[in-house]
């Protein structure tokens, strides 16, 4: 019976294949982002002289640099496909189907179409395998053989990304199962706790701590752990305490609001603080690593006085690659993010989009709001995240670093690039909009 | 006798090889309150929309008559017909359609600051309004913690704010139980015929267009019938 209804659920309903097409495409570009960021690293771990591990204590930096986002976008994606669903299985809820079924058909319909875009993201990163190739490290390209990664990855990743989707639409949607008319009405404030706040500023100070003693560790080993943890640990506040900010800075804007889309725009946020959070999450990340590399390049530039054997010049370059890499890669992940979740934000509010036409609301307002209810949070996101970024390097980098003018001009045009690639996924999804109010 | 505050003549709209309105003419009178009924599929929510200007017709033409004088609806820009229906007319639809992040009077309020009044005084407006229709203490509620005849009131709080002279509403109680359907149904004829202002509406209930001044019948695109209560 599970089988059948899910089968049903499965079709194309009034919003067409975007439904389906949204999160799957999602999934793809999370497992082949995933698997060319592991494909590019690998190269690094067949290398055995004492090079190496300098490499590869950068290769861990970028990789947590990467992965952390790109989890909270396999995130995203997850619940994307379990909320596109909410609504036809909270329904289901109200006649009659068991919390048990309810959770059967959401495991099955996010694993289903993660399964299909884990599938497409390994035949894509496949196909990317020649142009990774040509990336040139230590003076040579990386070659075919240094990034295509054996099976075992190929299909663990896939697994971990189908695994992500069904754990995400069990999580996602508890809701429904414990009250169906939770998610039907949408009567739940979002609550989210000072807390947040409190626990985000201790990890802060630990990882500051942790970089200023960071040239006392007895090991390179020692050292590469302490440098993931500091990072990761960033990161990983930054998404604890990004909703609780945007939350307070927008119950500011909706007070002081005197226009329908500044209004509109400040409600959308509060509707859900989380969610607004992870549209400009990559630019958290964005912005972080503007701040990192902006420092590894005057760190860079301060090295290449005096140093004039090969090896070193090699390294300098392939410093400036790896971050030009991993800068590319979030920008990719930011303008994922925004596409897909505006498009599908759009989509969701179909009928009110439609029904605000009617009334007359010009399309710009609504368009301004969505611009606004994204660019708020982007702005509080990017600063935020670039000051908790100087915190954590501070103690490492020296304030010399930070103020010196080409680490500057670095973190101002990162950030302009990042800010430019949110604008256009909004620019991109506005058609659709205009075609959604028109009925 | 009133004078006709919207006047339509041959209209005809098709969607695709499927005809919705085949040459209706149909003439509203100021102040009254008119009931448009058919079965699904009979083109009553086309010619609801060709008389509103939310959608244009093939063929026929539209004219609104205000204070300023008579306007063609089906000659205006898509622009044109956006801002007519937000400053002359007011919607109520089935589900509400209201914005549910904001609260109650924001709803309300919306209307009047999209035509450029200062929140303020919109949302002071509002308030004057939901308590007008019952709803004081509930003005900053968020829609999903509201009934669903609350909800629908709220809409028709949105839908008079502006001082529209025309409300349209499509099966304006076509989710309500009847106890609530007959509430909201009261609400929306006081605020309306009540204040000499007109009402359209499209209804499945007989229920519903009985409470009504006239009724028009339509079938396959057609005005099949007319009654006008006693």
């Amino acid at each position: 019976m599970i089988g059948r209804v899910a089968w049903l659920l499965a079709r194309p309903g009034t919003t067409g294949m975007a439904a389906t097409a949204l999160p799957v495409a999602a999934f793809t570009i999370v497992t082949a982002l995933l698997l060319t960021v592991l494909g590019g690293a690998q190269t690094f771990w067949s290398w055995t002289d004492e090079w190496a591990v300098t490499y590869q204590a950068l290769a861990v930096i970028a990789l947590v640099l990467l992965v952390v986002p790109l989890a909270s976008l396999g995130g995203a994606a997850a619940r994307l496909s379990a909320r596109r669903r909410d609504d036809r299985l909270a329904t289901l809820r109200l006649l009659g189907a068991t919390p048990a079924t309810v959770s059967a058909l959401a495991v099955i319909e996010s694993a289903v179409l993660a399964a299909t875009g884990a599938v497409v993201g390994v035949a894509l990163y496949v196909a990317l395998v020649p142009a990774l190739a040509l990336i040139p490290f230590r003076g040579e390209a990386l070659g075919v053989e240094g990034v295509l990664l054996g099976w075992i990855p190929l299909v663990a990743v896939p697994l971990g990304v189908v695994l992500l989707a069904v754990v995400s639409a069990v999580l996602g949607l508890r809701l429904v199962v414990i009250s169906p008319l939770g998610v039907r009405t949408r009567q739940d404030a979002p609550k989210l706790h000072w807390l947040r706040a409190a626990v985000a500023l201790v990890v802060v100070a630990l990882g500051a701590g942790l970089m200023a003693v960071l040239q006392v560790a007895a090991s390179a080993i020692m050292i590469l752990a302490m440098l993931a943890l500091a990072f990761g640990g960033a990161l990983a506040v930054q998404n604890l305490v990004g909703p609780w900010v945007i939350r307070l800075v927008a119950q500011a804007q909706a007070r002081s609001a005197r226009t329908p889309a500044k209004l509109l725009a400040a409600r959308t946020v509060l509707e859900s603080p989380k969610a607004a959070w992870r549209q400009v999450s990559g630019v958290a990340m964005t912005s972080f690593m503007a701040v990192f590399a902006g420092s590894g390049i005057a760190v860079v530039s301060s090295m290449g006085e005096g140093v004039p054997d090969r090896e070193s010049e090699l390294l300098l370059a392939d410093i400036r690659t790896g971050i030009l890499i991993t800068v590319i890669g979030s920008f990719l992940m930011v303008a994922c993010s925004v596409g897909v979740n505006q498009a599908a934000a759009i989509l969701d509010r179909r009928d009110l989009h439609e029904a605000l036409g009617k009334l007359g609301m010009p399309v710009s307002i609504a368009d301004a709001a969505r611009r606004r209810s994204v660019m708020s949070p982007l702005r509080v996101t990017a600063i935020g995240s670039a000051l908790t970024a100087a915190v954590v390097m501070l103690p490492l980098t020296g304030i010399t670093l930070i103020v010196a003018p080409v680490s500057l001009l670095v973190i101002a045009a990162v950030l302009a690039a990042g800010i430019g690639v949110v604008w256009l996924g909004l620019f991109a999804t506005r058609p659709l909009l205009v075609r959604v109010a028109a009925g | 006798m009133s004078s006709f505050v919207i006047e339509a003549s041959g209209l005809s709209k098709s969607f695709g090889q499927a005809r919705a309105l085949a040459g209706v003419d149909l003439a509203v009178r100021t102040g009254e309150s008119l009931a448009i009924m058919g079965a699904s599929g009979s083109g009553k929510t086309t010619l609801l929309h060709c008389l509103a200007g939310i959608t244009r017709p093939d063929t026929g033409t539209v004219g609104f008559l205000s204070g300023a004088g008579r306007v063609e609806v089906t000659g205006l820009s898509e622009r044109e017909r956006s801002r007519l229906r937000r400053e002359a007319f007011g919607f109520v639809f089935q589900q509400g359609l209201l914005i549910p992040e904001l609260t109650a009077v924001e709803n309300v309020a919306l209307a009047l600051m999209l035509n450029g009044m200062p929140r303020a005084r919109a949302e002071e407006y509002g308030r004057g309004w939901l308590a007008a229709l019952g709803l004081a203490g509930l003005e900053e509620r968020r829609i999903g913690q509201l009934s669903g005849g609350q909800a629908q009131r709220v809409a028709i709080a949105r839908a008079q704010v502006t001082g529209a002279s025309v409300v349209f509403a499509d099966e304006p109680t076509g989710a309500l139980d009847s106890v609530t359907s007959a509430d909201v149904m009261s609400a929306l004829l006081d605020s309306t015929t009540g204040q000499g202002r007109t009402l359209v509406l499209v209804t499945h209930d007989p229920g519903v267009a009985a409470r009504c001044s006239r009724t028009v019948d339509m079938r396959d695109g057609r005005i099949v019938g007319e009654r006008v209560a006693a």
